[in-house]
């Protein structure tokens, strides 16, 4: 049978490596349920943590610290499975071994993750709200901090697929990505924490939320187009 | 005069301060077949990376199919297919799902037909269906051909193929490599010494990451061929 082959496009072998994500995690679950399972027990602890705390007005000032907390951690969980599936059987070299742009790989990887961890977060919100807000007098304001979910979930799934590439082989990589992430995230956990507690417990929506969201963007274009440019390194290292 | 399938030129590797290899050169005229010798840590899977554009090496050109893949490795990768001992594929999608991602990232128009093709030959069709993770050895290593295959590249580069494989999966093995076998070069990195050498028309042994030897079969006496191997193999790694 004579095989013709005609080069696609960048964005055809992007929607190819995406679909295999999805098609491998909606068989498996093991990065969705994993992830899922560990937030929930993280605000289960957090829950009991602070039932005894008296003041409403605490609880409010750190919620969003600690719903960050939880993504940020949540996130790790999840990064490090997802190249863990694509080093078995060198999958990954199979994927290298195609005619692609490297970073066409890095985009679809760092979606994937992108929406694995919203996915995560939508199940979470309500929970959050449960623990966290109904037992307070949260700011109306309280939803928009669905804006910096949004960008910091963006920056998150950006340099996390960048560092779980380089950590994958390494020993100790679950310790290892932990410690180049948390430091190179910083920035905009600072930022999306600022945001998000002003919109919940009140504050310069104008000012500080406003600020905090555009360092959050600013953040998320640099390191994406970073980690964009940088992945072939990463990836041939 | 057809262009070599495959050419080195004063290639080196270095890791660190180790050569994986030194200054290895050749030639290889399209259609042979190479069979890669040596003990382990000689760098022989270091080659087949650097020709499967995987790794780069630190000094020196190769050319695959005529292309530097220093100049376009992309257009190189399209005429190469690796088989090695890791099968390439998602154990949790099923044979067919593998086949079909591979199809198309590498563009075949038709897919559908090429993959169905590609389980017919290596005998998967009745299991195109389940997981890759519910097959045995042999079966992944039948479906990493195809995989392999599919694009239908003009060199293929096999990396230990025959390990963990169980007698029957080593005869299907064969069977396939000889059905395909017309047109196409062939670069096999072995430690069966006479499985390896019945099957090349080329032989290259490597040790330290130096050429000790590199001919045509023709030009080869087998017990001065097996006996300068394992004086080679004696020599340990790098």
């Amino acid at each position: 049978m004579t095989v013709r082959v005609q080069k696609p496009s960048t964005f055809a072998q992007y929607v190819t490596l995406l679909r295999k994500d999805l098609q491998r995690e909606f068989r498996t679950r093991d990065m969705l349920s994993s992830m899922a399972i560990y937030a929930f027990l993280v605000l289960v602890v957090y829950g009991a943590a602070l039932s005894q705390t008296g003041s409403q007005f605490d609880i409010l000032q750190m919620s969003g610290g600690m719903l960050w907390a939880l993504i940020v951690f949540t996130s790790l969980l999840g990064l490090n499975r997802s190249f863990s599936y694509e080093k078995e059987d060198g999958c990954l070299e199979g994927i290298l071994l195609v005619p692609l742009d490297r970073s066409v790989v890095f985009l679809a990887k760092a979606t994937s993750n992108f929406l694995f961890l919203l996915a995560v977060e939508i199940v979470v919100l309500p929970l959050y709200y449960f623990f966290f807000l109904t037992t307070t007098t949260p700011q109306p304001t309280w939803p928009l901090m669905l804006i910096p979910m949004l960008v910091g979930t963006i920056g998150i799934a950006g340099i996390g697929t960048l560092l779980s590439t380089i950590t994958t082989s390494t020993r100790g990589k679950d310790v290892l990505l932990a410690v180049l992430f948390i430091p190179l995230v910083f920035p905009l956990l600072y930022a999306c924490v600022s945001a998000t507690t002003v919109v919940v417990a009140g504050g310069d929506i104008e000012g500080i939320f406003r600020n905090s969201v555009l360092l959050a963007v600013g953040y998320d274009l640099v390191m994406v187009l970073l980690s964009w440019v940088l992945y072939d390194y990463a990836v041939s290292a | 005069m057809e262009a070599p399938a495959v050419q080195l030129d004063q290639v080196s590797k270095v890791f660190g301060d180790r050569y994986a290899l030194k200054n290895v050169s050749l030639e290889l005229p399209a259609g042979s077949f190479l069979s890669i010798f040596g003990p382990n840590g000689a760098g022989k899977t270091t080659l087949l990376r650097i020709l499967a554009t995987l790794a780069r090496p630190t000094s020196g050109a190769v050319t695959v199919a005529g292309i530097n893949l220093k100049d376009d490795a992309d257009a190189a990768r399209e005429q190469i297919g690796l088989i090695s001992h890791n099968s390439m594929l998602y154990a949790d999608l099923n044979a067919e799902q593998n086949l079909q991602l591979y199809a198309r990232l590498y563009g075949i128009e038709n897919a559908q037909e090429r993959v169905d093709e590609m389980l017919d030959a290596v005998e998967l069709s009745h299991r195109r269906l389940d997981t890759v993770r519910t097959f045995s050895r042999g079966m992944t290593q039948r479906l990493a051909i195809a995989r392999a295959l599919l694009h239908d590249p003009q060199v293929v580069l096999l990396d230990e193929p025959y390990s963990g494989l169980d007698p029957h999966a080593v005869e299907i093995f064969d069977s396939l490599l000889e059905a395909v076998r017309e047109n196409r070069t062939f670069v096999m990195v072995s430690h069966d010494l006479r499985k390896g050498f019945e099957a090349c028309s080329h032989a290259l042994v490597l040790a330290r990451g130096t050429k000790v030897a590199f001919a045509a079969k023709e030009e080869i006496d087998y017990d001065a061929f097996a006996a300068l191997y394992h004086e080679t193999v004696g020599m340990g790694v790098a």
